[in-house]
């Protein structure tokens, strides 16, 4: 994964509407029409943000019949998820060797 | 969940872990992951609000890898706050936030990281919704 995918990602999840729309589908499949529903915006306004979170990868969207269904990706989700395990990694292992450091620093007046 | 948070308790006064952030010859004894090293003459630190931070991040045992990374300080307020934007080689800024809170001659330091962008930035500043609880659910079901 490139970092700037990873940016994009992110920045669609920055918007408070867009992770609401997300959590709706994790209900399930939803139309334009039903997301728009517990929302007091536009529905163009709605498509403005499905198109953020589809270039995003974070859903998918298809048409049955005249109606187009968006669908939630759980795939980026995954890589924005798997970021943050790297760097909490990181910082577990770091900071522990910050308190072996700081016990040495107590310890030893020599130090 | 767009931002990483760690909360760690160090059995040791606040001046001393946050001189371990902020003192140069403090940060060159501890800091990078296992079997990499920061060697100090690699550090260069301005902690000031706009000053600049530099360290290496070398392999002890592959010493041709090295990781430079690049920061800037935002916000520093001494034994209590370092806030900042780090850049690594690949490009990637992320905001990094080290907060030091005395409990009692401990202290309690977080760590709040994450993926810098603007709309970010503005995101955090205004906080997450809680419907993100239901998505991390999603998240780790799938």
């Amino acid at each position: 994964m490139t970092e700037d995918r990873l940016s994009t990602i992110f920045a669609a999840l920055a918007d408070p509407t867009r992770r609401a729309i997300l959590a709706r589908l994790a209900d399930g499949e939803a139309t334009v029409s039903e997301l728009a529903e517990p929302f007091s915006i536009s529905l163009p306004a709605i498509s403005r943000h499905l198109k953020v979170l589809e270039h995003a990868g974070l859903i998918s969207r298809s048409r049955s019949a005249q109606w187009r269904s968006n669908r939630l990706e759980p795939g980026p989700l995954r890589e924005a998820t798997e970021w943050m395990e790297r760097y909490r990694h990181f910082w577990d292992v770091n900071l522990t060797r910050l308190d072996a450091h700081l016990k040495r620093l107590q310890e030893g007046p020599s130090s | 969940m767009t931002e990483l948070i760690i909360n760690r308790i160090f059995d040791a006064p606040r001046e001393l872990v946050y001189r371990a952030f902020a003192d140069p010859d403090q940060l060159a004894r501890w800091f990078g992951p296992v079997g990499w090293s920061v060697p100090r003459d690699s550090i260069d630190m301005d902690v000031r609000p706009g000053g600049h931070q530099r360290y290496t991040m070398v392999n002890d045992a592959e010493p041709t890898q090295a990781v430079t990374i690049e920061a800037t300080y935002h916000e520093v307020v001494p034994h209590e706050l370092l806030d900042g934007y780090a850049t690594a080689p690949d490009g990637t800024t992320m905001s990094l936030r080290l907060e030091f809170h005395d409990e009692g001659g401990k202290t309690r330091l977080v760590v709040r990281q994450g993926p810098f962008t603007d709309e970010v930035a503005e995101m955090t500043r205004q906080g997450w919704g809680s419907s993100f609880t239901k998505l991390d659910d999603c998240i780790a079901t799938h």
